[in-house]
């Protein structure tokens, strides 16, 4: 029985473990963090402003959702990383900040598509009993019907945050030290010869942990938004 | 570096490269499209019908394939599978891994597609004389199929956009092909230019194709 448990957790296995629960996984989740906050505060704000019938405006916006939303978004991340700095140096960002800024431009296209409809299905009586209480443009959005609209928003925020710890992995294609790039340099780390490494290939158990690990935190959150979203039609 | 924008040099220079890039990034993209499709509707029937063993089956495929990254996915293709002695190469893992994703998304398309259709109109292909399998293709796929035509089509563009994911396993699809033209000529902003607009090209094009494809093809009766 022990002899089966220590089967499973060869040596090698601690120090990848540690490594990337320590490294890796607070990249992630920092990642994930800032970028989902970014894109649901901007995309509420477009996707509300996107509701005001002044053709400047829509263009703008619609312009920015859908180039978005159109836009790969590896793509996205290399035009942060590499177009910022060759339009201007001081626009240089290292690869978890490009990383965010990118899934921000992504996500707040998103959530800005799903405002609108949110905001547009509350029923124009709310907008007359607001107005009727002396609220303007602004205090009628933010008191009244953005509040309301956000119930109707919760399930794809929920949808909006598994995309993004996802695709927070885009990071460590330029190189940030994110889940999957800390399982990678521990991977070949092992394949060194002693000291460094054991001179073995162990990828897939440890690409395998870190899909185990994605599901652990994505497979609840896609549950939740399952059932907000049945409990809302 | 003489950095002076001229996009219209650049694509003088490096229209072969690049055209290969798109026919390459098409290649991956139609191939995946096809089969993720009928991934989607054998998958999806079977789901839908509960088909014992398959169903279950199925639905671990799915949520597997939805919850975990599709990043982590090529790597573990790309990177595991030779420890196994499964070694492909570039071009094979650049399709698989997208059909592989896109057939897992597209069984739920499928699925809910079929399970929309009504059951009267399964009992109807029945009373007629077809067999289970004769009613599925007659009755239920050309109406459950047209049913998850417009999520199964979001499907088919999200393919296309992930096949740029191949940069990580260098295969010379279109974003490999301009990251690595703008490395060697140092034009950079013209190579991520002419990226976005032809991603852009494909994905909107796509998109508009498919509203016109959608009018065509709905059901008469709920149009």
């Amino acid at each position: 029985m022990s002899g089966a448990v220590l089967a499973l957790f060869p040596d090698w296995s601690g120090p990848v473990v540690h490594y990337i629960l320590e490294v890796g996984l607070p990249t992630t989740l920092r990642i994930s963090a800032f970028a989902v906050l970014g894109a649901t505060v901007i995309g509420i704000l477009l996707g509300t402003l996107l509701t005001i019938e002044f053709w400047a405006s829509k263009t703008a916006i619609r312009g920015y959702i859908e180039v978005f939303r159109g836009l790969p978004i590896l793509v996205t991340v290399f035009l942060v990383y590499f177009g910022l700095p060759a339009l201007s140096p001081e626009l240089e960002f290292g690869p978890v900040p490009a990383t965010i800024l990118a899934l921000i431009l992504w996500g707040s296209a998103q959530v800005a598509e799903a405002t609108r409809g949110a905001v547009g299905s509350i029923p124009r009586e709310q907008h007359e009993a607001a107005a009727a209480l002396g609220f303007g443009w602004v205090g009628r959005h933010v008191y009244v019907i953005v509040p309301q609209a956000l119930r109707r928003l919760l399930p794809p925020l929920v949808s909006l945050l598994v995309n993004i710890i996802q695709n927070s992995t885009l990071a460590a294609v330029i190189g940030g030290i994110d889940l999957l790039q800390s399982a990678k340099a521990q991977t070949e780390r092992l394949t060194f010869f002693p000291p460094a490494g054991i001179g073995e290939i162990h990828a897939v158990e440890i690409f395998g942990f870190v899909m185990l690990l994605f599901f652990v935190i994505s497979f609840p959150l896609t549950r939740l938004a399952a059932y907000l979203e049945r409990r809302l039609a | 570096m003489l950095a002076v924008y001229d996009l219209w040099a650049f694509v003088a220079e490096n229209w072969r490269e690049l055209l290969d890039g798109l026919v390459n990034t098409l290649k991956v993209s139609l191939i995946a499209i096809a089969g993720s499709a009928v991934i989607g509707i054998v998958l999806g029937a079977a789901r839908a019908y509960r088909v014992p063993v398959v169903s279950q089956l199925a639905a671990v495929y799915v949520e597997v394939i939805r919850n975990t990254p599709i990043l982590v996915q090529i790597f573990m293709i790309f990177f595991a599978l030779p420890q196994l002695g499964i070694r492909l190469d570039a071009f094979t893992v650049a399709w698989l891994a997208v059909m592989i994703w896109g057939g897992a998304f597209n069984t739920e398309n499928f699925r809910a597609g079929f399970e929309a259709v009504p059951y009267r109109y399964r009992e109807a292909g029945y009373a007629l004389g077809f067999g289970g399998v004769a009613t599925f293709l007659n009755v239920t796929l050309p109406i459950g199929g047209r049913i998850a035509l417009p999520s199964s089509i979001n499907t088919y563009i999200s393919v296309v956009k992930n096949t740029s994911l191949m940069y990580v396993i260098g295969y010379p699809e279109l974003t490999t092909t301009a990251i690595n033209i703008a490395n060697l000529t140092l034009e950079t902003l013209e190579a991520l230019t002419v990226l976005a607009l032809v991603y852009l090209t494909l994905v909107w094009g796509l998109s508009a194709a498919i509203r016109l494809l959608e009018r065509k093809l709905a059901i008469p009766e709920m149009r």
